[in-house]
């Protein structure tokens, strides 16, 4: 195993590499450098020059890439364009908010999928099946954007019962126990819109397994031999049943991220997808590079500990 | 199940053969209509049929019933009119007909949703019958390609992509989102032709002489058809999706194409004065996504009535 895992990240080497070459070309390409967009109407075209020149745009691409690929490797991504702050820095602060609203939506979209497969597949043709079908088909056929702005609407300006965006209520102070509970009522929405749209397809995928796992032989043996339905689900079906979802989870895991992104651009909520999406914008080329690497790793990172949790869930599967 | 494939000039004789026994003739033509009468007995997936062809006339055909043709015509004399016979769903701040704007507004998408298909498909179809037909070398360098398109979040790239090479046209947009769309379609068609090409009768085409093209695309494709098709109605939805977002966040199509995408991102605006400028746009939008899933699901279990039971 331990041989296994050292080899897949190997073998993520030469993927990671062919990939930040990939976005490099692809980030230099974007139309008006960031010299175009730091406006400062006093500038000159000499200035303009010596702004270009001072943020090392001026050297051929391959020979910038090289610059930037033996920084990199040392963890050195470089300065911002914008605050001059080292790259590190400014993803650091960002990164929190971010993983905290990912964490929370994957949990709760898992366990949500979970339970409502489940029972969608235990009580398969009844009319609690039919009810979690139709409300998974909405949440699949739903724009996360769109869901976000009609829970705004819905739950913000209709019913004034959670705050419309941001992460903190502004210019208020509070005490410890009261500044967690605002923070709570930030997070629920952008964290509900993100867990809904992925409930709704991981519980589809949920189901079938489960479905699959039922009509196994050892299901009607345990059942012959007098197993109540609760262990009979919970120890013997779910297990078998959720390694499917495992894949699915990690191939989404890359969709989860995009969909985090559009979530804060909706909400305001000041993680690495509103950074990205203010970077794209100003052509602040080490933050958007770094943050593309950063997220091309973490998917990557997750499809390897899908195998291994693979291995975990089912003895049988052995990697050498 | 499956006509033992032979030669053109054989399957032309057999033609001929067939309208002297024309219980052959129709068990051919069954295999259609029997997918076709598995589709129709899925109460939903007509349900998602019906409703798409009604939102084709409504885009084509709903903005000459009110008169208003011109999305971009404003009216100063009925400003932000309430819905009513003459403005069924009322207009914008300047007097803009919004069932017009709706209309056009689908046009659009549904034309980005459909082309874009058409060119995912037929670039995945492409690169996933290569890939499984040869095998090897080709095959794992096509993969690999496949693995970096997987390895970065689609939307993060999608945005860079956009502003780089995107001007707002239409064209612009369904190239990008087909860039996008060919992974699912190769891999499919990869797995199908990997299984397909060892069966026998692709062996006994090739033994009388059939070419890898010919073998490809006139044997083995139309015995993968069922799977691709599927795809390609869930991928129209997906599509529609990608639009939305790109232009929700000023990176679709720009005016004077209004798109449901950039009518919801112009709507944004005045959310909480006339939040109908934002979901009429958006219940549209779900409605089609939601029907295409209905007909992609409904054909799915057409084609393959093993899943039906699940």
């Amino acid at each position: 195993m331990g041989r296994y895992i050292i080899r897949r990240l190997l073998q993520a080497i030469p993927l990671l590499l062919l990939l930040s070459i990939f976005m490099f070309a692809l980030i230099h390409l974007l139309p008006g450098g960031p010299e175009a967009i730091l406006v400062n109407p006093n500038m000159d075209a000499e200035g303009r020059k010596a702004l270009r020149a001072s943020l090392g745009l001026d050297d051929p691409l391959p020979i910038q890439y090289l610059k930037w690929l033996a920084n990199a490797v040392r963890g050195d991504f470089g300065f911002s364009f914008f605050t001059n702050q080292p790259v590190s820095t400014v993803i650091a602060e960002r990164f929190p908010p971010t993983i905290e609203l990912f964490l929370l939506a994957l949990l709760l979209s898992l366990i949500l999928a979970i339970v409502l497969g489940t029972i969608s597949a235990y009580r398969q043709g009844r009319f609690i099946d039919y009810a979690i079908t139709t409300v998974a088909y909405f949440g699949i056929s739903m724009p996360i954007f769109l869901l976000g702005l009609l829970m705004q609407e819905i739950f913000s300006r209709r019913l004034q019962w959670l705050p419309p965006s941001g992460i903190t209520t502004a210019g208020m102070s509070y005490d410890a126990f009261n500044g967690f509970l605002d923070h709570m009522l930030h997070v629920a929405m952008p964290m509900l819109v993100l867990a809904i749209t992925f409930t709704a397809r991981w519980s589809r995928y949920m189901r079938s397994s489960m479905l699959d796992v039922t009509k196994q032989d050892y299901m009607r043996t345990a059942r012959a031999k007098g197993l109540a339905t609760t262990p009979l689900l919970v120890r013997h079906a779910l297990r078998n049943a959720v390694i499917p979802l495992i894949t699915v989870v990690a191939i989404d895991f890359g969709s989860v991220a995009g969909g985090a992104t559009i979530t804060e651009g909706v909400f305001a909520w000041p993680g690495m997808g509103q950074l990205f999406l203010r970077s794209l914008d100003q052509r602040d080329f080490p933050v958007l590079l770094a943050i593309l690497m950063l997220s091309a790793f973490f998917v990557i990172l997750s499809n390897l500990l899908a195998d291994i949790l693979y291995a975990i869930m089912d003895p049988r599967i052995r990697y050498s | 199940m499956m006509d033992t494939p032979i030669e053109k000039e054989r399957e032309d004789e057999l033609e001929a053969l067939l309208e002297v026994t024309p219980a052959l003739a129709q068990k051919r033509r069954s295999q259609a209509r029997i997918i076709l009468d598995r589709f129709l007995r899925n109460r939903t997936a007509t349900i998602g049929a019906s409703f798409l062809i009604l939102l084709f006339l409504f885009c084509f055909i709903g903005p000459f019933l009110t008169g208003h043709t011109n999305p971009n015509q404003p009216n100063l004399l009925a400003p932000d009119a309430a819905p009513s016979l003459a403005y069924p769903f009322g207009a914008d701040d300047v007097g803009r007909d919004l069932l017009a704007r709706a209309a056009v507004g689908g046009q659009v998408s549904l034309l980005v949703g459909l082309a874009s298909m058409l060119v995912a498909i037929l670039l995945g179809t492409a690169i996933g019958a290569i890939a499984g037909y040869y095998g090897k070398l080709l095959d794992n360098i096509l993969m690999r390609i496949t693995d970096v398109f997987l390895a970065v979040p689609t939307y993060l790239l999608l945005f860079v992509l956009s502003a780089s090479f995107t001007n707002g046209s239409v064209y612009s947009i369904i190239v990008l989102i087909s860039i996008f769309g060919w992974t699912t379609a190769a891999r499919l068609v990869r797995g199908e032709f990997l299984a397909l090409k060892e069966r026998e009768y692709v062996m006994a085409a090739r033994t009388v002489g059939a070419k890898d093209f010919r073998l490809m695309f006139r044997h083995i494709l139309p015995n993968a058809i069922g799977p691709i098709i599927v795809n390609a109605t869930l991928l129209v939805g997906q599509n529609i999706i990608l639009e939305s977002v790109l232009s929700y966040f000023g990176f679709g199509v720009q005016a004077p194409f209004p798109s449901w995408g950039s009518l919801i991102s112009d709507g944004q605006g005045q959310i909480n004065t006339d939040p109908k400028l934002v979901f009429i746009p958006g219940i549209l939008i779900f409605l089609t996504v939601l029907s295409c899933n209905l007909v992609g699901d409904g054909l799915r279990d057409a084609f393959d009535p093993h899943m039906t039971e699940r």
